[in-house]
């Protein structure tokens, strides 16, 4: 009992996580119809750069973080100015094979700037990493602060996208481009701050995620493949799905990691992604009949 | 006008250069020429699959490990001699490539992409964790065949083997590309619709891209360990997912002449930063970016246009013919102007 209960926090944490990332990959393709396939290494960028500011810069940990946020959003901001709209014309191919391209780059950066491969860098915990107990189930204080902080991450995307004009103008855009330019929406700069704000979501999970485990130059690309079968899971339209599909690849994980064998922990996204593309294409809560496969 | 250099010409100057290599050449210049011969059978395969076809996978890293791990193993665990391990191993890529057709046909676009992504990540999976069988991540020695009965050192005699498999399947990829199936597959990649209605069988010619593009990926991949003498799962990881897809970027998708010039270029600057892990990265990345953005039909269009008597077929058809063909195109399938606009 213990050990399932232990098993499922721990599945939850870091679903939150991978729906954290799924948000991203969601938003943006909710929008554009692509996948920014560097998301990943956005991810990493907003680790790093929080290490950075945190660790070595010795600021305390709030600005850091902010800072951090604020330098993934405008990493999003360059990728959509480098890859995405000089190239939104040539199609589908042009757009993944230059998004492939910014991965690449930006994981070359991060090896030069933090360190070989091989090198990882530890994050410092911000809470004491005594385990706390809770009724029955065993928690590391470091979960759940993590876990509140997605959730306070979850509940600020969705009020932005509730409350703000830019929110709106996001929604807008994204359930019908042509629509929102004929009411003035200036659709290629909602395209840029989703692209961004896809960024900003990837670097403050990032934040949240690097004390759980550690920094590295290759961390990017493993998540963002288990954000992706998260996103697709639960449809890759529809951000409740990413957060349900996040939760599930999560918990399935470890679940799947502490009765079978760690190793499985590895392939389970790509095993989620063929079930869902196969059985499930339409994702949990995707819209029926309108996804273009 | 008259040709100056034609594709042709280009290209049997620089198979008899190739050719004549092991005769001057010392042990490493032998080696990075057999390496160059390897990475044009995988651009020949993924532009076919690509560049032709225009589906757009990420498993040809994949494919080209199963080749390599294939012949590989069968000769380490099994006994098996490389000649009969190598085709075993280029075949067993071929039957998994024509598997993820598949889900190729209900798939596209983004989906595929990523579908296929998942899929060499998983094969990496396999490669590092089922140690009982892959000897995991650090992986193992393999004997190289033995050219001894033609008074040859096996890296001189496998370099043969490579430049004459090389040749045919280049010529093979060529006549490919002039049939009825190269057609079909660009017709497929331009408007998958409007081919189905002129009676391309999508299922078939997917498959049939899959396949070969398996097939060149682990031929690519057989004669890895006999070049190498040494297979380890880091040998196909994402970076030569890049590296692959930057070549046909560089060189030319939809053309053959342009997987050689885009392999032999990306093998020399491989080369040259051989010891700087993150520099590849960066350049590989930025080449992958900066020939997308700025010349995306790469340097044989470049040729194309400035050398005269370059011409190839089955090249992409000039922006002005291919933005009309399409229009026409939709006009057909929808019965209305710019009706199909997604």
């Amino acid at each position: 009992m213990l050990v399932l209960s232990y098993l499922l926090v721990t599945g939850i944490t870091t679903g939150a996580l991978y729906a954290l990332v799924a948000l991203g990959i969601v938003v943006v393709y909710k929008a554009t119809e692509v996948v920014n396939l560097a998301h990943g290494e956005l991810f990493m960028m907003g680790g790093f750069l929080a290490y950075t500011l945190h660790v070595m810069v010795k600021l305390p940990y709030v600005p850091s973080v902010l800072l951090a946020v604020a330098g993934s959003f405008a990493i999003g901001i360059l990728t959509d100015r480098v890859a995405f709209r000089p190239l939104m014309k040539e199609g589908l191919v042009s757009v993944l094979l230059a998004t492939i391209g910014i991965s690449f780059i930006l994981k070359g950066v991060a090896r030069v700037l933090w360190g070989g491969k091989g090198d990882y860098l530890a994050f410092p915990p911000l809470v004491s990493p005594e385990p706390m107990r809770i009724g029955n189930v065993m928690i590391m204080s470091q979960q759940l602060v993590v876990l509140l902080a997605a959730l306070a991450v979850m509940l600020v995307f969705a009020a932005f996208f509730k409350t703000t004009r830019a929110g709106k103008f996001m929604q807008a855009t994204a359930s019908n481009p042509k629509a929102a330019a004929l009411v003035g929406i200036h659709v290629s700069r909602v395209y840029m701050y989703t692209f961004g704000v896809g960024a900003a979501v990837a670097g403050a999970s990032a934040v949240l995620m690097a004390p759980l485990t550690l920094l590295y130059p290759d961390i990017g690309f493993p998540l963002f493949i288990k954000g992706f079968a998260a996103a697709v899971l639960g449809g890759l339209t529809s951000v409740p799905g990413a957060i349900i599909g996040g939760l599930l690849v999560g918990i399935l994980e470890q679940l799947a990691a502490g009765f079978i064998g760690t190793a499985i922990q590895d392939v389970s996204a790509f095993i989620v992604i063929m079930f869902a593309l196969i059985f499930l294409p339409t994702g949990i809560l995707g819209m029926r009949g309108t996804r273009k496969i | 006008m008259r040709a100056v250099v034609s594709h042709r010409a280009l290209l049997v100057v620089l198979f008899a250069v190739l050719a004549v290599l092991p005769v001057v050449a010392n042990q490493y210049t032998l080696f990075v020429g057999n390496l160059l011969m390897l990475y044009m059978i995988l651009a020949l395969g993924l532009n076919l699959l690509v560049g032709f076809a225009g589906q757009l996978a990420f498993a040809n890293a994949a494919m080209y490990g199963i080749g390599a791990y294939g012949a590989a193993l069968l000769q380490v665990r099994l006994g098996l001699s490389y000649w009969l391990a190598a085709p075993c191993g280029a075949v067993l890529a071929m039957a998994i490539g024509t598997l993820l057709a598949f889900p190729a046909l209900r798939l596209s676009g983004i989906y595929l992409a990523l579908a296929t992504l998942a899929f060499a990540q998983f094969t990496q999976w396999v490669l590092l964790h089922w140690n009982s069988v892959t000897f995991g991540a650090g992986g193992f020695p393999v004997p190289q065949p033995e050219f001894s009965a033609l008074g040859m050192s096996p890296d001189r005699g496998i370099y043969y083997v490579s430049w004459v498999v090389t040749v045919v399947l280049l010529a093979f990829a060529w006549r490919v590309v002039r049939s009825r199936v190269g057609r079909a597959f660009v017709a497929m990649r331009d408007r998958e619709m409007a081919a189905q209605a002129l009676g391309v069988g999508l299922l078939r010619y997917k498959a049939m891209a899959f396949a070969l593009s398996g097939f060149y990926a682990g031929t690519a991949g057989a004669l890895y360990p006999a070049v190498l003498a040494y297979v380890s799962p880091e040998g196909f990881d994402l970076f030569q997912m890049v590296l692959h897809k930057a070549m046909i970027v560089v060189g030319g998708m939809g053309s053959i002449a342009g997987s050689v010039i885009g392999a032999s270029l990306l093998v020399y600057l491989l080369e040259v930063l051989r010891q700087f892990k993150a520099t590849q990265e960066i350049v590989f990345g930025a080449l992958l970016l900066a020939f997308v953005l700025f010349q995306p039909r790469g340097l044989v269009d470049f040729l194309k246009r400035s050398v005269p008597g370059w011409s190839e077929p089955l090249h992409y058809a000039s922006d002005s013919e291919s933005a009309f063909d399409v229009a026409v195109a939709d006009e057909l399938v929808t019965g209305s102007r710019g009706g199909a606009d997604r």
